[in-house]
């Protein structure tokens, strides 16, 4: 279903544009159902004035003023856009931390999601009891995750006992500058299990007839692959993408949890602070609420110019049937 | 919300070929679908290393607190300290059973405000006819997109001049004001149910309210029970949002309270992991339950994605 989301999103909006236009002179009966239209949305659209909107709307001044909550704000223009672009080291080292991670860890998640949705869709026995192996990491909060990964990772725990089975010494992940993020992007794999559980529904409902067709062609089962399943799942690869990206790029808990401890969100210089880390301790750490304001309208920004970029790209790579029809 | 979690056991426990108009009997000649020894060495590799953090979970859970103060844990349990399971409650100088009734009451009150509003919204939206109605739809798809982290802070700062912070009223009642994702599931939902009941019942005498309440959201409930999975799944795990509103113990729900626990007063002390992993599984433990009973109600909206849906 979340598959069809997008689809069916601009769908829906084409369609409620044309039914939206109604002509002015209204009836009494359909004057009361407008009112009861409005009376009943209010729940949403009060939310929307009251959290999002007037939010958005002060989130955009306060971004343009100097302000600890505590004494009246200063406007300073652009000043904290200019300060976190041209003037703040740590702003481009988060932005560098969080493009490391999302770069390395949403592709990763993906293949390893195709890869293992493509091996469960063969005829497998106890194809079952393998996806719920599979599955069951993505059902644990990420809180519990990262207690437990705070072990996995530890310099002699499990994942360095088995890099040792075959000669590599591993390193102390979490404890060094250098690994910490690899760690954070080990944490993410085990995450895996979402994309796979969707993309083995979308390989299910591939019709048979197209392998038949590439078998009395004569094409491998590599070659099946590449020909007909690939371009087959490329809608449910690009939504996962696009959704792994938005995810990936407000990561905030896991590097909490994992650097509280030393007293500096984020880590000593700064090692793993991604964008949401240090907007929070710009804000609730430093009270630099101006500051912190600006690096989420940043952050924003870069959401939606990577979303874009999808999008476009996605011309080209993504395969709808409705094309071929 | 994560989106990805929404669609679990999906088409795959359908029997083969059904959808594909019966290419069940084709299916086994077929070399794509053919499942070779390597196969099963990946799948059963991977299932074993996914599930080492599992095993690794419950051996720490069972280890002594001498154990846990040497940090010298096994991923095999070769102690069974099961005090550990009604220790984490008295030994740790948390009120740890407050943080399970508190992660209880907020994530189902939320859960309660987002199925209250969600459908009485998204009943408006698919079924009653008002000028400016295809704009509100517009903008609550346009809503869907906008990270939560722009209205962070003012948010913060709205609920401080509130009085709110300290109290679970920021992470509560937004929830009565339900969420453009929810909105949209339960309008696609009841779109897709036919309006001759309702509008034979309008024709009896019923009032919007009354279709609504009698007719409507008694045909709901799969979408409604999706919605408070999802709901009560995101504010269980929700770290973030407690940690910007909540500071006394008291009122902490267990995601926060297990962060407080790995923080001790010393930093040459450690953690009592062994305590903590226990909370780690009082964590997980009701999320899988919730999962498990839902599942069929999740598959179910996940059926209407595609097809009809309720006649």
């Amino acid at each position: 279903m979340s598959s069809n989301v997008l689809g069916d999103a601009l769908g829906a909006a084409r369609v409620s544009r044309r039914t939206g236009r109604r002509p002015s002179k209204m009836s009494r009966r359909g004057r009361k159902e407008a009112f009861y239209f409005w009376l009943f949305i209010s729940p949403w659209l009060i939310g929307f004035v009251g959290f999002l909107l007037g939010p958005m709307l002060a989130s955009i001044y306060i971004s343009l003023t100097e302000w600890d909550s505590f004494t009246p704000p200063e406007w300073v223009g652009l000043e904290n856009f200019r300060r976190a672009l041209f003037e703040d080291p740590v702003f481009w080292k988060a932005l560098g931390n969080t493009f490391y991670y999302s770069a390395i860890s949403v592709p990763l998640g993906l293949v390893i999601g195709v890869w293992l949705a493509n091996l469960l869709n063969k005829r497998v026995r106890r194809r079952k009891l393998f996806r719920t192996f599979i599955y069951l990491p993505t059902l644990v909060p990420l809180v519990a995750t990262a207690m437990v990964f705070k072990m996995v990772l530890a310099p002699s725990g499990p994942l360095n006992d088995l890099l040792g089975w075959f000669g590599i010494p591993g390193p102390d992940w979490l404890l060094d500058a250098n690994w910490i993020k690899p760690g954070l992007i080990v944490l993410s794999t085990w995450g895996a299990g979402a994309a796979t559980v969707l993309l083995l529904s979308a390989m299910n409902g591939i019709p048979r007839e197209l392998y038949e067709a590439a078998e009395i062609d004569g094409a491998g089962p590599v070659r099946q692959f590449w020909a007909v399943t690939f371009p087959q799942i490329t809608p449910i690869i690009f939504f996962n993408l696009i959704m792994g990206l938005i995810q990936a790029f407000q990561i905030f808990s896991q590097i909490y949890i994992f650097t509280a401890q030393t007293g500096s969100i984020g880590g000593p210089n700064n090692a793993s602070q991604s964008m949401v880390t240090l907007l929070f301790r710009e804000a609730f750490s430093f009270y630099h609420f101006g500051y912190a304001s600006a690096v989420a309208w940043l952050l924003f920004l870069v959401i939606m110019a990577f979303t874009l970029i999808a999008f476009r790209t996605a011309r080209r790579w993504v395969f709808y049937e409705s094309e071929v029809r | 919300m994560a989106l990805a979690t929404q669609t679990p056991q999906a088409d795959a426990d359908q029997p083969r070929g059904r959808k594909n108009g019966g290419g069940d009997t084709h299916e086994r000649r077929l070399s794509a679908f053919k499942a070779t020894p390597a196969t099963y060495a990946v799948l059963i590799l991977v299932s074993a290393v996914f599930f080492v953090p599992f095993v690794l979970m419950v051996s720490i859970s069972l280890a002594s607190d001498q154990t846990s103060a040497e940090n010298a844990f096994t991923v095999i349990p070769t102690e069974f300290t099961w005090t550990n399971f009604t220790d984490v409650f008295t030994e740790t100088g948390l009120p740890v059973g407050r943080f399970v009734v508190n992660s209880v009451v907020i994530a189902g009150l939320s859960a309660v405000g987002q199925v209250l509003s969600s459908s009485l919204v998204g009943y408006a939206f698919a079924r009653l006819r008002a000028p400016g109605k295809g704009v509100m739809f517009m903008i609550v798809l346009a809503t869907m997109m906008i990270p939560a982290q722009i209205t962070m802070i003012p948010q913060f700062l709205l609920f401080k001049e509130l009085g709110w912070v300290n109290t679970w009223l920021p992470l509560i009642v937004p929830n009565f004001f339900t969420n453009a994702f929810n909105v949209f599931l339960v309008r696609q939902f009841v779109s897709r149910i036919s309006s001759e009941l309702d509008e034979a019942a309008q024709m009896d005498g019923l009032g919007y309210f009354g279709v609504y309440r009698r007719i409507i959201l008694p045909m709901m409930w799969p979408i409604l029970t999706a919605i408070a999975i999802f709901t009560l799944t995101f504010t269980w795990g929700d770290f973030m949002g407690p940690l910007i509103y909540l500071n006394s113990e008291e009122g902490m729900p267990l995601a926060l309270g297990l962060q407080y626990m790995t923080s001790t007063s010393n930093a040459m002390q450690l953690p009592p992991w062994n305590l903590v992993m226990v909370g780690s599984i009082v964590l997980t433990l009701p999320m899988i339950a919730v999962y498990y009973l839902g599942q069929k109600y999740l598959y179910e909206m996940n059926l209407q994605g595609g097809s009809a849906g309720v006649k």
